[in-house]
């Protein structure tokens, strides 16, 4: 059974492009909802005949134990090797042989799976993500080619690649909680460690339809659409909600700070991050406007200071990320040769304290504003980033509308609103740094590790 | 679909069902593929229109391509400048291109750095200059918000017309290139890129990968500015437009604006091909401590007009083409060796590569060896079975068709076709000439250019622990993550 039901949180509405010339494009959305508590975002888009479905899963890194590091993101790797009517690598050809693309990713707060096909091939990609919902179908022999698949992805990213163990040290080091401060790849004695145990455990709690957010954005029509994913997914039994996850970072009260030997770089690397709060609050959109006006890319303050004109860094970036829980604001700089860390890093303490002192300039919160209008409005030009973005946000936010409202969010920031934040989060006591140096090479040297 | 003033065609796109393909595949107790043919698959026939970008020369002789699309308020510009690319500088120069073209945005007569950085960023746009190794063109793109895009537009053109290549910016960019020359040679991807390329090409421009300690130390702002001035010329390039603008409209507003660009009498001239290495050879590049060998193996392919160009594609796409094709099923979804391994080829007004490769745990560097030689091998011996190619070519034809969803995608096709020119038809005739390649004529591809007698295999990795296992393979040349011959055979 169907029910068309308003959620608590989601309105029942078609949004309806408005006539105002300078207004970006307006996504119209629909939403339901499954007695198994499968939650469904519809949005039709007839200029071309495709269309994308994204189901995202409200389960990431952070819900991993510890020992068990790795396991979502391995996890989803088994989602790819076979279910009830679909055989291992099976997904594959059928989406490829039918011009279409897939994928699926984990990160600390969520795992999602999409796939892009022609308009009529509608059945197929809801076959494939329903199959796999109700019945994964998986054995040792196909566990053990994926762990060694995974292993091979974490030594590509991160083991074998200069700085690969920067970005690991960095989150270990600011975060307290376990659920953040772990890697999403996990380490190799836990993907070592996992069992087909383990994958039956996580898939009964997480792969429920009342844990799932499924958007299918593009060229289908809305009733017909419903009444498929009835059929595909109705029976799909719900579980147990699993236990809600508050993720719980204390007060920070003294600077962190780490130096790494790194045995493939060849020039030395600060990398800093604040402790920041949870995305779409009011004041992570302030500090995403401050970051964007500090070190979001050639035009911001850090990089024509430290590049352009003293010319201390061969590049800076500064930016911050979005998580559920506290987020991350990050700035990461690579000094010139010759040029000292802490003199590149007295520099950016400098900028820092000028976003207190002083309000930023109208053309920086100008800039900021225009470069967000117009990636979004790039970025939503495919069904794929629609569908993920609706899904997503519904998983995170319970607010599918906010791909329409994301930019008004910014819209209302203000230049006094700019500095408080600077001074709210980018001081000492809330701050890690992590440097990375060249290891030197004597004869043939061993692993380097965290001093 | 609403684009506004092309010509549509419509291009009938059978996907049929595959529910009777190679049931033997199955072997459910290992780790291998296993097809249950249980799918819902439409076999409908699918209709996608071709639309064809408008094309008209301005009176200096640029060619210009529009593509309208007002699906979103997004204007992409990209503008290809024939005969200014790295193919045509002297090795005492490498680098001269991309750095002409990096410098672009640090000046002109209008507008400092800054300016340009901060007018683009203000208006939402993107602005972009660059020559990427291996290229024949350089080319300068942007792309915006349609309301104001005569003003960035004005940008775009100040940069490309009046740089003034500031000699106090040539050194700061100059010193980063210094400090990147370091920095590159900690990537395998570049060590092994590096070394392939050099076997593969040898004297031939198209060998040179990155800039030179020696080549930036010959740089100077005259040459820079010479370069731009004698190779950056209307009647070489292509002007490609896309999204919500109006073709009479824009190319009335470039007849105005680059009207000033003007015409010369320059030809670019292509050096000769590069001749095809006459023996294998296997380089092994030492980087200590690596936790994975890099593979790259392969040789020259052809050049973009060579009528190999489209069986030869279908080959790729059986072979490594995607996570559907032999090398992935093979080496990550049956033995776990990586986390992906592909191939593919590049074809452009010179012979490019083929190659194929993957990042493989040390231990089983020799596994890796063993597995890409078996399907190399494979390809030559035996024909493709009918039913694996007929996936294949329907896979191609079909993700081609969704490819024209994207107007920048659609623009492609358009300015590829001008830029090798291809028959008006050639895209409308794409599908069915892809749907008419035979196993017969893949492994004749397979044949002629899979060769294993002049086959050039590179690996980076610990030499302490994989050399052994090269010298099974043959003689081996090892080098230093510096790119300097450290051991002869």
């Amino acid at each position: 059974m169907l029910k068309r039901v308003l959620l608590c949180a989601f309105a029942l509405f078609i949004c309806v492009s408005p006539d105002v010339e300078a207004q970006s494009f307006e996504v119209p959305f629909e939403v339901f909802r499954l007695d198994n508590g499968l939650r469904i975002i519809l949005s039709e888009d007839h200029s071309a005949p495709t269309y994308s479905i994204c189901v995202v899963y409200d389960v990431g890194s952070r819900n991993e134990r510890p020992g068990k590091t790795g396991f979502a993101h391995l996890f989803e790797h088994m989602m790819f090797q076979g279910s009830e009517n679909v055989g291992k690598g099976e997904h594959f050809i059928l989406i490829q042989n039918n011009g279409g693309s897939m994928n699926g990713t984990t990160s600390v707060d969520r795992t999602n799976y999409f796939e892009t096909l022609p308009a009529n091939q509608l059945d197929l990609g809801l076959f494939l993500e329903a199959d796999r919902m109700r019945s994964l179908d998986i054995s040792e022999a196909t566990l053990e080619n994926q762990r060694q698949t995974v292993k091979e992805e974490r030594r590509r990213g991160y083991d074998n690649a200069p700085y690969g163990r920067t970005f690991l040290t960095l989150n270990e080091t600011a975060y307290e909680s376990f659920a953040y401060s772990h890697s999403t790849i996990g380490s190799m004695e836990d993907l070592d460690a996992a069992t087909l145990f383990d994958v039956e455990d996580f898939f009964r709690q997480y792969y429920a339809p009342n844990n799932a957010v499924l958007a299918l954005v593009g060229d289908f029509d809305t009733e017909e659409a419903l009444a498929r994913i009835e059929e595909y997914f109705g029976d799909i039994p719900s579980q147990p909600a699993p236990l809600e996850l508050l993720i719980s970072e204390p007060q920070q009260t003294a600077e962190k700070r780490v130096t790494l030997q790194d045995k493939f770089a060849r020039l030395p690397r600060l990398d800093l991050a604040f402790k920041a709060p949870a995305g779409n609050t009011g004041d992570w959109y302030i500090l995403s406007v401050l970051g964007d006006i500090l070190g979001g890319g050639q035009s911001g303050r850090l990089y024509k200071r430290l590049v352009q004109e003293e010319q201390v860094a061969l590049n800076v970036r500064a930016r911050l990320g979005e998580r559920r829980g506290p987020s991350l604001f990050s700035i990461t700089a690579t000094p010139r040769p010759g040029i000292e860390l802490e003199a590149l890093e007295a520099v950016i303490y400098e900028e820092i304290e000028k976003l207190k002192s002083e309000l930023v300039e109208d053309w920086e919160m100008e800039k900021v504003r225009a470069q967000i209008e117009r990636q979004n409005a790039q970025r939503l030009q495919s069904t794929r980033a629609r569908a993920n973005a609706l899904a997503q946000n519904t998983v995170f936010y319970n607010d599918p509308g906010l791909i329409n409202t994301f930019q008004e969010r910014f819209d209302g920031v203000t230049k006094e609103e700019v500095r408080s934040s600077a001074e709210i989060y980018l001081k000492e006591t809330n701050r890690t740094v992590v440097t990375t140096l060249p290891q030197a090479r004597t004869g043939r040297p061993s692993g380097g590790g965290v001093q | 679909m609403c684009l506004r003033g092309s010509v549509c065609l419509v291009l009938a796109i059978v996907v049929c069902p595959t529910a009777t393909i190679a049931q033997d595949i199955a072997a459910p107790d290992t780790s291998s593929v296993v097809r249950k043919n249980l799918a819902p698959v439409s076999d409908e026939v699918l209709q996608v229109t071709l639309p064809r970008a408008v094309q008209t020369t301005l009176d200096n002789g640029l060619r210009v391509l529009v593509l309208e699309d007002d699906r979103s308020p997004i204007v992409t510009m990209q503008l290809t400048i024939s005969g200014a690319g790295p193919l045509y500088e002297s090795r005492d120069l490498a680098g001269v291109a991309a750095m002409t073209a990096r410098m672009l945005r640090e000046g002109t007569t209008n507008r400092s750095n800054s300016d340009i950085l901060e007018q683009v960023a203000r208006l939402g746009a993107n602005l972009n200059s660059s020559s990427a190794f291996g290229s024949e063109a350089a080319s300068v793109s942007a792309s915006g918000l349609s309301r104001n895009m005569e003003e960035w537009f004005e940008v775009m053109r100040d940069i490309l017309l009046n740089p003034t290549f500031p000699e106090s910016e040539f050194e700061r960019l100059r010193q980063e290139q210094r400090a990147g020359l370091r920095q590159q040679r900690t990537s395998s991807g570049f060590l092994a890129n590096e070394r392939f390329s050099a076997a593969v090409f040898g004297d031939h421009p198209a060998a040179t990968r990155s800039a030179t300690e020696a080549s930036l130390d010959a740089m100077s702002t005259e040459i820079i500015a010479q370069w731009h001035r004698e190779r950056y010329a209307p009647q070489n390039s292509i002007l490609s437009i896309a999204g919500d603008v109006d073709a009479s409209d824009i190319v009335s507003l470039l007849n105005d604006r680059l009207a000033d660009w003007e015409r010369s009498d320059f030809v670019a001239q292509l050096p000769p091909n590069p001749e095809a290495p006459a023996v294998g050879q296997i380089y092994l590049v030492d980087r200590p401590d690596s936790a994975q060998t890099t593979i790259y193996m392969g040789g020259l392919a052809l050049d973009r007009r060579d009528p190999d160009y489209i069986p030869l594609t279908v080959m790729n796409a059986v072979l490594g083409g995607g996570p559907s094709a032999r090398l992935f099923l093979n080496l990550r979804e049956e033995k776990g060796y990586t986390y992906g391994a592909y191939s593919f080829f590049s074809a452009l007004k010179y012979p490019g590569s083929w190659r194929a490769s993957a990042d493989v745990r040390t231990e089983v560097t020799d596994g890796g060896m063993t597995e890409f030689l078996y399907e190399l091998g494979r390809m030559r011996d035996e024909p493709v079975a009918a039913a694996e190619l007929e996936e294949v070519k329907r896979s191609i034809v079909a993700r081609f068709a969704l490819s024209l969803e994207r107007p920048t995608s659609l623009l492609n096709y358009s300015t590829t076709r001008e830029i090798y020119g291809f028959e008006p038809d050639y895209w409308e005739t794409y599908p069915e000439q892809v749907m008419a390649v035979t196993p017969a004529l893949v492994q004749s591809m397979a044949e002629k250019y899979l060769n294993p007698e002049t086959i050039q295999i590179v690996v980076v990795g610990d030499a302490s622990e994989i050399r052994e296992v090269m010298e099974q393979y043959g003689p081996v040349d090892v080098y230093d993550t510096e790119g300097d011959l450290i051991e002869d055979e």
